[in-house]
């Protein structure tokens, strides 16, 4: 807003309009059903399509290439702008549960030529075996905001820039964020981050709000080459995911479960959740991780015990 | 790691202790051993390297908050501590104890002055701090806090002004004669509140966070309130002292310093036992973790060194004056009350870069 000089009285009245403008509050756009991710790691391949589709649709800048030495995931992390984030988990020599020991086929034509080949053909060198036979794998999962039904984030911030959308995700508002930074250490994720090389704001993923605005799919899912990534209206997406791990576990994959489907998880779910191949913890996800509002009646009523014991004795001393 | 920058003020005064502490043959073991004893969790690398995690990177994004925010709990503390103790003074003191409530009035609104810039110093865009009186939220301690903190500040303006007024400083006109008809102790009673809330809720602030060290256990509101009251009883005795208070205003002073300071420390050993691994970066001493700093300067010399000394005190004769010593205890006191802060929020930053005590905590039921 530019104050015009020479009317310093017109500039200011101005500027208390601009400023009341920004306090009206604006009617909700009509509620839409819930949308969300359905993340299946089974599907995934490590493409990072899906880091690099967000990336290039909201503009974020790459981040500084670095070398992590741990696997090919050299991203690492979720941040300020890193909104899709692929791990990959590499199980090399991991205990073999043994329900899911390696299919031997009985073969008994070449039972007598087995002892033959053991010795014509060297040892197979450890870790060179077909992926079929050994227990050795390699996991894939494309990390994102899980949009909380009761997201920490959300309750914690003091200014309201987080928001519901009408599509129930979980938004930050640029433009009113003062970057203080309690989202930051509320989500148990480790999702939500402060742009501290850029604008001091807190940023995450906004399910392409803009996108959704247009009725088209989040940049990630549209991406996705295996459709690991599914984008849809949350329940449908559950039901969808019920299928899927009954599905796998029909064909032997009994390590596959779902994370953050049911309510179990922060009270109310996840609207972004995941199809996993093993416990939470392997992807660096907690399992059931406290609510960081569920903290605060607890906390105040300790408080409140302290200083009325304080307060008591104080009035005590002083009386004598 | 990333070195936690503070005015430079502290920075000397730490390094001999933490240099005496490591030479010392046996007291890294004996700090060890005292951290087991009351956190009753004895670390076990082997077990703990059992636990699945994503190559040990950090489940959380560390804090942001700083020396800014440090500085903010302990001058919070004191404010919010000397304006309830003053209303008590107040309300329920003799005469002879107008002075610790002139005194408490006086050093509330001086420690309260440093506080809001230094919170809005810390937010990453300072020129938006009036968007936070946007919400009012009961779920959010920030939102809750902001409000208090403005709350008190307008008691605790209001009442250092009748005080003023009342002691003359503002001279003598029809303005200075209506602020000191007000009555200061009905006002300071809705202000106590608030002063209570300012003193606590950066516990419980802190507690309705995801860092295991922190939100563990749900005492840590209890426990800056607690020290809120020390160290504010602390500050207005030692100045009281040095002004040569009459005795027994300041041995009610003492009394309180002396339970404020038993009630912090039984609720810090219950914190400690109530977060168990949660509180290792708090109390341990391998690199990152802050025992080292933690035991000398909070638990042995501000509280359990002064907490002794008192005692002694409060046995002996009232008509003895020992005013050296009862500044050193002041001292020591206030000291212990800023590395209760310093080393609470350090060592949450240790906490929330350590993958698997995050994933650990996150495995009980709720």
């Amino acid at each position: 807003m530019a104050v015009e000089s020479g009317k310093p009285l017109r500039g200011g009245l101005a500027f208390v309009k601009e400023t009341m403008l920004s306090l009206r509050k604006e009617p909700p756009p009509p509620p839409q059903p819930a949308m969300g991710f359905f993340t299946d790691t089974s599907l995934c391949i490590g493409c990072k399509a899906c880091e690099i589709a967000c990336k290039q649709w909201n503009q974020l800048p790459a981040t500084q290439p670095f070398w992590s030495g741990t696997s090919y995931d050299n991203t690492q992390q979720l941040g300020a702008t890193t909104w899709r984030h692929v791990q990959f988990i590499e199980q090399i020599g991991r205990g073999q549960p043994e329900r899911s020991a390696p299919y031997k086929p009985a073969l008994p034509l070449l039972d007598d030529q087995s002892l033959e080949a053991k010795n014509a053909l060297p040892e197979t060198a450890p870790g060179t075996a077909l992926p079929f036979f050994n227990s050795d794998r390699w996991l894939m999962h494309s990390d994102v905001c899980k949009h909380c039904a009761n997201a920490p984030c959300h309750e914690a911030c003091p200014t309201g820039a987080i928001i519901r959308t009408e599509f129930d995700t979980v938004y930050v508002q640029q433009d009113i964020c003062n970057g203080c930074g309690y989202c930051i250490v509320a989500c148990p994720f480790g999702v939500i981050a402060r742009d501290d090389q850029g604008d001091h704001h807190a940023h995450k993923c906004t399910l392409c709000y803009d996108r959704l605005k247009g009725g088209i799919e989040p940049a990630c899912a549209k991406a996705c080459p295996t459709d690991s990534i599914l984008f849809g209206e949350v329940a449908q997406l559950k039901a969808h995911a019920q299928e899927r791990v009954g599905l796998l576990h029909q064909r032997g994959v009994d390590e596959a479960r779902l994370y953050g489907a049911d309510d179990t998880i922060l009270d109310g779910g996840l609207n972004s959740f995941f199809l996993l191949l093993d416990e939470p913890e392997v992807y660096n996800l907690p399992q059931n991780p406290p609510r960081p509002s569920n903290h605060v009646a607890p906390a105040s009523f300790w408080t409140i015990v302290a200083a009325a014991i304080l307060g008591l004795m104080g009035i005590l001393f002083f009386r004598e | 790691m990333q070195k936690i920058h503070l005015p430079n003020a502290v920075q000397p005064l730490i390094q001999p202790v933490r240099d005496i502490v490591s030479r010392t043959p046996g007291s890294e073991s004996l700090l060890e051993r005292v951290a087991v004893l009351t956190t009753g969790y004895r670390p076990d690398p082997e077990r703990e390297l059992q636990e699945s995690t994503y190559y040990d990177y950090p489940v959380l994004k560390q804090p942001f908050w700083r020396w800014e925010i440090i500085w903010y709990f302990f001058f919070g503390g004191l404010a919010a501590g000397s304006y309830v103790i003053a209303t008590i003074a107040t309300l329920f003191g003799s005469e002879e104890d107008r002075v610790v409530a002139r005194t408490g009035y006086y050093l509330s609104l001086l420690a309260l002055l440093p506080c809001p810039p230094l919170l809005i110093k810390d937010l990453g865009r300072p020129e938006r701090f009036l968007n936070m009186l946007r919400m009012f939220k009961v779920k959010s301690p920030m939102s809750m806090g902001v409000w208090g903190l403005l709350g008190f500040s307008f008691f605790s303006g209001t009442t250092a002004l009748i005080q003023a007024a009342k002691d003359g400083l503002l001279g003598r006109w029809w303005g200075t004669r209506l602020l000191a008809a007000l009555p200061q102790g009905l006002i300071a009673l809705p202000g106590s509140a608030f002063g209570v809330f300012l003193g606590g809720y950066t516990g419980v602030l802190l507690t309705a966070t995801s860092v295991p060290l922190w939100s563990r256990s749900k005492l840590l509101g209890g426990i800056f309130v607690s020290s809120a009251f020390s160290t504010s009883t602390a500050l207005i005795s030692g100045v009281l002292r040095i002004a040569g208070a009459p005795n027994h205003v300041l041995h009610k002073l003492e009394n309180m310093e002396w339970m404020a300071m038993l009630i912090e420390l039984s609720g810090l050993l219950m914190f400690l036992r109530n977060s168990g691994r949660a509180a290792r970066p708090l109390v341990g001493t391998a690199p990152g973790e802050h025992g080292r700093t933690f035991w000398p300067f909070m638990i042995g010399g501000g509280l359990v060194l002064p907490w002794l000394l008192q005692t002694f005190g409060l046995f002996e004769h009232r008509q003895s004056r020992h005013t050296s010593r009862g500044v050193l205890v002041s001292l020591l006191v206030l000291i212990g009350g800023y590395f209760l802060r310093r080393t609470m929020i350090e060592a949450g930053h240790t906490s929330s870069r350590d993958a698997r005590t995050t994933l650990w905590n996150a495995r009980r039921p709720h």
